[in-house]
């Protein structure tokens, strides 16, 4: 654990050694990959800001705090603790959102208790699909984006079930 | 909520354009980094001997034959895999725009779904916090979020293959 900040430093270095007995320009060649960043950004600011304006409406609308009161008791059958059904719902549409209920959960049942771990292994196993989408998708002009995020989105909740268990027999 | 409470409206939606724009921002400052660290990379031949390597498999998981793209496609599973803060989503974001232009759909939905399912070794993030809350053996959940992880991108990756176009 005590070593794993060294990683990015060391790549840095021995990337811009490397690249030094190559004979590259570092400065030069460095500035030229940043040229790329603006374009890249403008190409899917409009869909991001779109998105994020739905998911604020989701949240403010009550219709997020509807679904989970309606989907707790389903989680509950399927061996997820209802304290992180909100959690597991947020995660794919927030990052942030999702490490603030983690802290949240943390305060209120204690870092090391079961329904801590459960959230844990919630969020660590999953990723924000639907920001992931709108960043990985937005400049593709292509409609059929259903599959491959009901896929994730699958893979995900299943991983979810299997965390609460594992965290139940570990 | 637009017949109760109307008046929260248009803060809802300017909430969303203000969180776009930090947002941006901070996309902005990590594109910066690592759009310069891959030229460089690029520049000194180190993608080349990379994209040999990796290749082989890259062909085989993506099913395409895009050398450029399967590049890419392979270091932003590598810089999830180590977790480096940023660096996937340039690297994401060019190879699934080649992919698509290419009407390669396959590998771009694989690509996505590796991505959307964590790939992430360690979980520092949730370490960090749960130490910051006074946890005892913080470290008792890397287990069971590794298990999990390799579960849900081999299951989603699975998923993808199963529902493939013939």
């Amino acid at each position: 654990m005590k070593y794993l900040p060294l990683i990015l430093p060391i790549l840095f270095l021995a990337l811009f050694l490397f690249a030094l007995i190559k004979r590259v320009k570092l400065y030069d060649t460095f500035t030229e990959g940043i040229k790329d960043a603006v374009p890249l950004l403008l190409s899917l600011f409009p869909y991001l800001a779109a998105i994020l304006m739905l998911g604020e409406l989701f949240e403010a609308s009550g219709l997020s705090a509807l679904v989970t009161r309606l989907v707790s008791p389903l989680f509950g059958a399927l061996g997820i603790p209802p304290e992180i059904a909100k959690l597991v719902l947020l995660k794919p549409f927030s990052g942030s959102g999702a490490t603030a209920l983690l802290s949240e959960i943390f305060a209120a049942h204690g870092a090391d208790s079961y329904i801590a771990r459960c959230a844990c292994v919630a969020y660590g196993s999953s990723e924000t699909v639907f920001y992931i989408s709108a960043v990985y998708f937005a400049s593709v002009k292509r409609k059929k984006l259903l599959k491959p995020i009901v896929i994730a989105i699958t893979a995900n909740f299943c991983a979810v079930i299997l965390g609460c268990f594992l965290c139940k027999i570990m | 909520m637009l017949v109760t409470d109307p008046d929260s409206f248009l803060p809802a939606l300017l909430r969303g354009g203000q969180k776009a724009a930090t947002l941006s921002l901070s996309l902005l400052a990590v594109y910066c980094v690592w759009l310069g660290f891959f030229k460089v990379m690029e520049k000194s031949g180190l993608s080349e001997k990379l994209s040999r390597a990796v290749y082989p498999a890259a062909r085989r998981l993506f099913r395409s034959n895009d050398r450029e793209a399967l590049l890419l496609a392979s270091c932003n599973l590598s810089a999830n895999i180590l977790g480096l803060p940023g660096a996937p989503t340039p690297l994401g974001v060019r190879a699934v725009e080649k992919f698509c232009a290419a009407g390669e759909h396959y590998a771009a939905d694989m690509l996505f779904v590796l991505n959307a399912t964590s790939l992430q070794l360690l979980p520092t993030t949730v370490i960090a916090l749960r130490l910051s809350f006074g946890s005892l053996s913080s470290a008792d959940i890397i287990l069971p979020t590794l298990l999990c992880t390799l579960f849900s991108s081999a299951f989603g990756a699975l998923l993808v293959f199963l529902t493939r176009k013939r």
